[in-house]
């Protein structure tokens, strides 16, 4: 029992493991990149070292590499610098995963081991005030939330380490690259550990920080507009600033909440709201989820999602599938205690915005030509799916019901991105230029076999196919709607549950399948493209292989809402079958499945396009989708007349109010100057008259204030 | 009624003030100097008044007004050589008396 | 009234007539006439207030020698072309008329209303000891080394002239 607690103690270790090799990273090992580059002398200037980073070493071409034209700089070789960078961030966060599998493995075996309200690991008193007044601490807690969480945060940054050794090894800037996910990771590991509002707050800005800086990695790619993609740099400042958006309700309903209760402890909220007018509490508590909106992309602040796909394939595994979009769902199940004090609007919000965020982005995912894109989609419809979790589960349940869709998410969701990001590798290799669109897809299964039975097991595992993780996780919100008696939710997301099916194994068969393929089409076929892709290399096969475990197993673990929060119902698999709700969603799922093994196995790809395009409503539709609702045309009308328009007005107020002011007083002592010099006439009488016209006014004035009695 | 000491007073405010606005008003130099005769022998007028009705021993015998008034009377003349001297020079530089276009102070 | 009171009013009727003649009439000849006028009245006024040394000397150097400089200046500075209005206002006569006005009101409500250390009736002067005109004492107040006299003032203005005299003949030189 003792050894059990000293394990829990050092969990700092974790947290600060990352920061550890970002320290490391950042002073060590890239400056010796930096040193180690040919033509390189210590004295350059700043520029002059961007500029090399930037076109790659001098002299040299680029291999065997032809002509790029999605103007990312390539490296021929890597130096030692940059692979040390890459080992370091690899072994320590290794060291870091392993201790928390064990921190979790022995408090899921030994559930006495971790107190009921979990510990404090790092406790640091930054402004501390006697009682009933303001004090700010930085508090790092250890609960079984965060144990759960950190696992998934850990692991899944160990295998997307590892897999970008193999996906960046080309790309120059490889150890600024693993400068930032170790920044990431660290972040991420901040708000987990939060135990108060202003650390979550820190590591939120701190993520929203690594996620710029990550998106916007390739600083010299030009956007695509044909293709509807941005700019990486614009991609990057419109995650940020969306999440910006987002944190203004965060902000206000944080500040409501310290204003009221006092303390920004989640522990202590969790008691002293009680007290509090419940109507207020509502409002804070959604304006809270503001926060988690824009975080989390939902409707409506999910446009930075999709275009953040402009980033490295790993980046967007990390942080837009498993850890960072979930910082949301994180963030609302360690406020949870609160949002059962507050009002029943506080909780039907959340379950309705991720509703419709999940309908909304499945039908969007439908009809996309980008590979990253469906997934990107797909991602922002399963966060959805966890805050309906988080909507329908009340204190019964526990946040455990929507964290339990996170945790099996995040294996799964990571293994499609790294899939995909495989599959972009290879190609890549094989015709030189950057392809994303599946419709140059096709019959990829025999040429990258582990790649595609991995995908198809998460492809499986996302439609809630019987039996892998995501039908567990998904189905189990899906029939708690049913139960709660929200017909409105179950619809929505039985309907969403089918259509994920569907876009899943659409985009399963576009890239690796088709129609005249073995199985009836799913493995192999017509490749649409061109080169000669191959599988890619253990660097990146590894991590998808591993993945692919969890992606089945990872819905097993039934005690998952008692270990979050006890008392909570335990899973029980004869309960779920017995249940007829289930086998509707099984049909649900086997019918989207069927659609779209139909309609792209069955049917020959031309002849469904012309159908479409010929018809047109469904052109129209089609359309409508594609452009997913024409939201960001959109939002881009409303910067620019709206936004523009009252930042046009305020600086017409500058100009002419402020800056009036400010010159007009200077005109004013010019006019002054320039108008008054005019009493000086140089005439002796006109000084007279005013000698004597003063003294004449004098003498009136003393004269009738002596008459009328005043100041004798 | 008898004489009083306001009928001076009153006379000599009175003339005071013509003058003063001879003074301010004329563009003649020498319409001005004029004007400040018409000042001084104002208040050489008040001045003599405040001697006759003064009743206080010994001050009365020291008979301040009329002295107070002939020291007026010389510097007035004193002046009025000087001023018009002045004039004069002036005159014979500008070819004008007119005050109202001398005016090399002004702005 | 009295023979006093009726005499004072005749000549302060005439002193007032004669300075709005000096500031009214167009032509300045006339307005030094009127001057002429005016001194001779101010003597006759303070010959009423039985200062009769200072109403000669009144006569002799006001009416006497400052006149003649004025006319003398006059004819000096005469231009050429200028045949009425010698002696012309200017524009802010108006302003002027409003300053004189408040001034001699106030004055006159000030003169009026307050309390003075002088007596305000008049009584015959016991101001002269007997036997003594006011010639005489004023010479002893001027010049007397013993008693109480303005021997002081009387050598300072002494002065003065001295330097007026030496000042007009340095502005007033032709070179």
């Amino acid at each position: 029992m003792v050894i059990a607690m000293a394990l829990y103690q050092y969990a700092w270790a974790v947290l600060l493991a990352p920061l550890l090799s970002f320290v490391v990273i950042v002073f060590g090992t890239r400056v010796w990149d930096l040193l180690s580059r040919p033509h390189i002398a210590a004295t350059t200037t700043h520029a002059e070292e961007h500029a090399v980073e930037a076109h790659g070493s001098e002299g040299e071409d680029y291999g065997e590499h032809g002509e790029d034209d999605d103007d990312d700089p390539k490296v021929p070789r890597l130096s030692a610098g940059a692979i040390a960078s890459g080992y370091v961030a690899i072994g320590i966060m290794a060291l870091a995963c392993i201790y928390s599998w064990i921190m979790l493995l022995t408090s899921v075996f030994n559930r006495q081991s971790l107190p009921a309200g979990g510990i404090d690991v790092l406790h640091y008193d930054w402004f501390v005030q006697p009682a009933g007044v303001a004090s700010y601490s930085i508090i790092f807690h250890l609960d079984t939330l965060a144990l759960a969480m950190m696992v998934v945060v850990t692991t899944v940054s160990l295998l997307v380490y590892f897999y970008s050794q193999g996906y960046m090894e080309d790309s120059a800037g490889y150890a600024r690259f693993f400068a930032y996910l170790t920044l990431f990771t660290f972040s991420m590991l901040v708000i987990v550990f939060a135990e108060n509002f202003l650390v979550i707050f820190v590591g939120w800005e701190l993520v929203g920080l690594s996620s710029y800086l990550l998106i916007g990695f390739w600083i010299n790619k030009r956007a695509k507009p044909a293709e509807l993609r941005p700019s990486p740099s614009s991609a990057a400042l419109q995650a940020f600033v969306a999440n910006r958006v987002g944190d203004v309700g965060f902000i206000i309903g944080i500040m409501i909440l310290f204003a009221n209760t006092g303390t920004f402890s989640f522990a202590q909220l969790s008691t002293a709201v009680t007290h509090i007018d419940k109507n207020l509490l509502t409002v804070a508590m959604i304006l809270v989820f503001c926060g988690a909106i824009g975080k989390s992309a939902q409707v409506p602040l999910h446009v930075w999602l999709p275009s953040a796909m402009e980033g490295p394939t790993p980046v967007s595994a990390l942080i837009h599938a498993a850890t960072m979009v979930a910082a949301g769902v994180y963030m609302i199940a360690r406020t949870f205690p609160l949002y059962v004090a507050a009002g029943p609007a506080a909780f039907g919000t959340v379950a309705w915005v991720g509703a419709i965020t999940a309908l909304f982005a499945a039908t969007v995912a439908l009809v996309q030509s980008d590979f990253k894109r469906v997934l990107a989609y797909s991602t922002i419809s399963q966060l959805g799916y966890m805050f309906v979790g988080l909507g329908v589960a009340g204190s019964e349940y526990g946040p455990g019901l929507g964290m339990f869709h996170l945790f099996t998410h995040a294996f799964f969701k990571a293994l499609l991105f790294l899939g995909a990001g495989s599959v972009l590798h290879s190609l890549h290799h094989a015709t030189h230029r950057e392809v994303q669109d599946m419709r140059l897809m096709g019959g990829l299964g025999p040429k990258m076999p582990i790649t595609a039975i991995t995908w198809l097991i998460a492809t499986l595992s996302i439609s809630g196919f019987p039996f892998f993780a995501g039908f567990f996780s998904k189905d189990t919100i899906i029939n708690l709607t049913a139960e709660r008696g929200d017909w409105g939710l179950y619809i929505i997301t039985l309907g969403t549950a089918g259509l994920t099916a569907f876009y899943m194994l659409r985009a399963y068969i576009l890239a690796f399948g088709g129609k005249g393929g073995s199985f009836g089409g799913l493995w192999g076929g017509p490749y649409r493209g061109e080169g000669q892709p191959h599988e890619s290399p253990i660097t990146i096969t590894l991590p998808l292989i591993l993945l692919a475990i969890p992606s089945v197993i990872a819905g097993y673990w039934f005690g998952f809402f008692d270990y979050i929060q006890p008392g909570a119902p335990v899973l029980n698999l004869s309960t779920i079958l017995s249940d007829a709700k289930t086998w509707i969603g099984v049909v649900v799922a086997l019918a989207g499945l069927a659609v779209a093994y139909t309609l792209y196995c069955r049917v020959d790809a031309a002849k469904l396009h012309a159908f479409v395009q010929n018809n047109a409503l469904l052109r129209a539709t089609h359309n409508f989708l594609y452009h997913a609702y024409y939201i960001n045309e959109l939002y881009d009308l409303l910067i620019r007349y709206v936004v523009l328009g009252i930042s046009h007005i305020e600086q017409a107020f500058d100009t002419y109010v402020v800056d009036g002011i400010v010159n007009g007083v200077a005109r004013l002592a010019l006019l002054l100057g320039r108008d008054g010099r005019y009493v000086e006439t140089g005439r002796v009488q006109s000084y007279m008259i005013g000698f004597f016209g003063g003294v004449a006014v004098l003498a009136v004035l003393v004269f009738a204030l002596v008459t009328f009695g005043v100041g004798k | 009624m008898g004489l009083t000491l306001n009928h001076f007073l009153i006379l000599g405010a009175i003339l005071f003030c013509i003058g003063l606005y001879g003074a301010i008003s004329k563009r003649n130099a020498i319409a001005v100097l004029m004007g400040i005769e018409i000042m001084l022998n104002a208040v050489n007028v008040t001045m003599i008044g405040f001697s006759f009705f003064n009743h206080v021993k010994p001050y009365s015998t020291y008979l301040t007004g009329q002295i107070f008034a002939i020291f007026i009377i010389t510097v007035a003349a004193a002046e009025a050589a000087v001023a018009l001297a002045m004039i004069i020079a002036i005159y014979r530089k500008r070819e004008t008396v007119d005050v109202g276009e001398i005016d090399i102070m002004k702005w | 009234m009295d023979l006093a009171t009726l005499i004072f009013w005749i000549i302060a009727v005439i002193l007032v007539g004669s300075a709005l003649m000096v500031v009214g009439l167009r032509n300045i000849v006339h307005s030094a006439v009127a001057l002429i006028l005016l001194f001779a009245m101010a003597a006759g006024i303070y010959v009423l207030l039985d200062a009769e040394f200072i109403a000669i000397v009144q006569i002799l150097i006001y009416a006497g020698a400052v006149t003649i400089l004025i006319l003398f200046a006059l004819m000096l500075t005469r231009i050429t072309g200028q045949q009425s209005r010698t002696n012309p206002t200017n524009k802010q006569w108006w302003i002027a008329l409003v300053i004189c006005t408040l001034l001699g009101v106030s004055i006159i409500y000030a003169a009026t209303t307050s309390p003075h250390a002088v007596a305000t009736v008049g009584s015959d002067s016991g101001q002269l000891p007997a036997g003594i005109n006011n010639v005489v004492r004023i010479g002893q107040l001027l010049y007397s080394p013993t008693q109480y006299s303005f021997v002081l003032p009387f050598e300072i203005a002494s002065l003065v002239l001295l330097v007026a005299i030496i000042g007009a003949i340095v502005i007033g030189r032709e070179d």
